[in-house]
């Protein structure tokens, strides 16, 4: 602790009159305000292209990968091969992808 | 009733509430503009350090772990951000020197015992003793939190306390006697 005699008190107040007033106070806490939220939106941009480019060249492969799958199913497994192809299937797939990126992304980690 | 601190910090951990920081911020720019500035000692520069402090309070905000005041927490986190500043031009040294050529003058001068400007008696200690000094009577901490702070050894922060506090002493007084 310091020594708390009248000069210790004299020097903490002057580092009290020297500190900004609080008349400035609500433009200060706008900037940093505007400040706090423009990292997330680089944030967001960043990893929401990184994410979305990577979706968009697996789901390329996704058809070919759903197309060379020659399953012998039954049941609602053999229904839904009958009724999706390969393209739905990696449209699915894709849309599953960007939906997560999306859910994610708005979250602090 | 007001919240404190501590309520205030938990419920931003909890909800990323913008407002509730918002208070945390508006409690304590005053607090932290005037560390900034007395530390760097310009203006402009305090000002985007004390934004940056507090952006980067925001981001560690879950680190705050209770056990000491929110505002020493904070203190130490702009005092922290301000080494990186300082770091930020190559050499803290050089740094420094270039904090010690931009003094601002275009602020009225706040006088102590209405004779001279704080700023001006800062200006007379070292690094190290400006920096002690700042953290002790500025920001309210003790010579321990200081040299956690700082990552000085908990003698040399007291050493430095008091040298700086006995040359600002010698200047106020040798300043008033001019008076």
């Amino acid at each position: 602790m310091t020594m708390n005699d009248a000069f210790d008190e004299r020097l903490r107040a002057a580092f009290q009159a020297a500190q900004p007033g609080e008349d400035q106070a609500d433009a200060f806490v706008k900037k940093v305000k505007a400040k706090m939220s423009s990292p997330m939106k680089k944030r967001v941009v960043i990893l929401g292209g990184a994410g979305s480019t990577g979706s968009a060249i697996a789901g390329t492969q996704l058809e070919s990968i759903f197309n060379a799958v020659q399953l012998p199913t039954e049941g609602w497994m053999a229904s839904i091969a009958t009724f999706a192809s390969p393209e739905v299937m990696a449209t699915s797939v894709l849309a599953l992808m960007i939906g997560g990126f999306a859910f994610i992304l708005p979250k602090r980690i | 009733m007001q919240a404190s601190d501590e309520e205030l910090v938990a419920l931003v951990v909890a909800t990323q509430d913008n407002n509730a920081f918002g208070e945390l911020v508006r409690r304590h720019q005053g607090l932290i503009r005037g560390m900034m500035a007395r530390m760097s000692r310009n203006r402009a520069l305090a000002e985007d350090l004390a934004q940056d402090a507090f952006i980067r309070a925001f981001q560690k905000i879950g680190s705050f772990s209770g056990t000491g005041s929110f505002k020493s927490w904070l203190c130490k986190i702009a005092y922290n951000e301000f080494l990186m500043a300082a770091r930020k031009r190559k050499a803290t040294d050089k740094a420094m020197e270039k904090f010690r050529g931009e003094v601002d003058d275009t602020e009225m001068p706040r006088d102590m015992g209405n004779v001279v400007d704080l700023d001006r008696a800062l200006a007379t200690l070292k690094d190290d003793e400006r920096t002690a000094v700042v953290l002790c009577y500025s920001c309210g901490m003790s010579h321990s939190e200081a040299a956690e702070a700082t990552g000085m050894p908990l003698g040399t922060v007291k050493s430095h306390v008091n040298r700086g506090r006995e040359k600002l002493k010698a200047f106020f007084e040798t300043a008033e006697a001019v008076a």
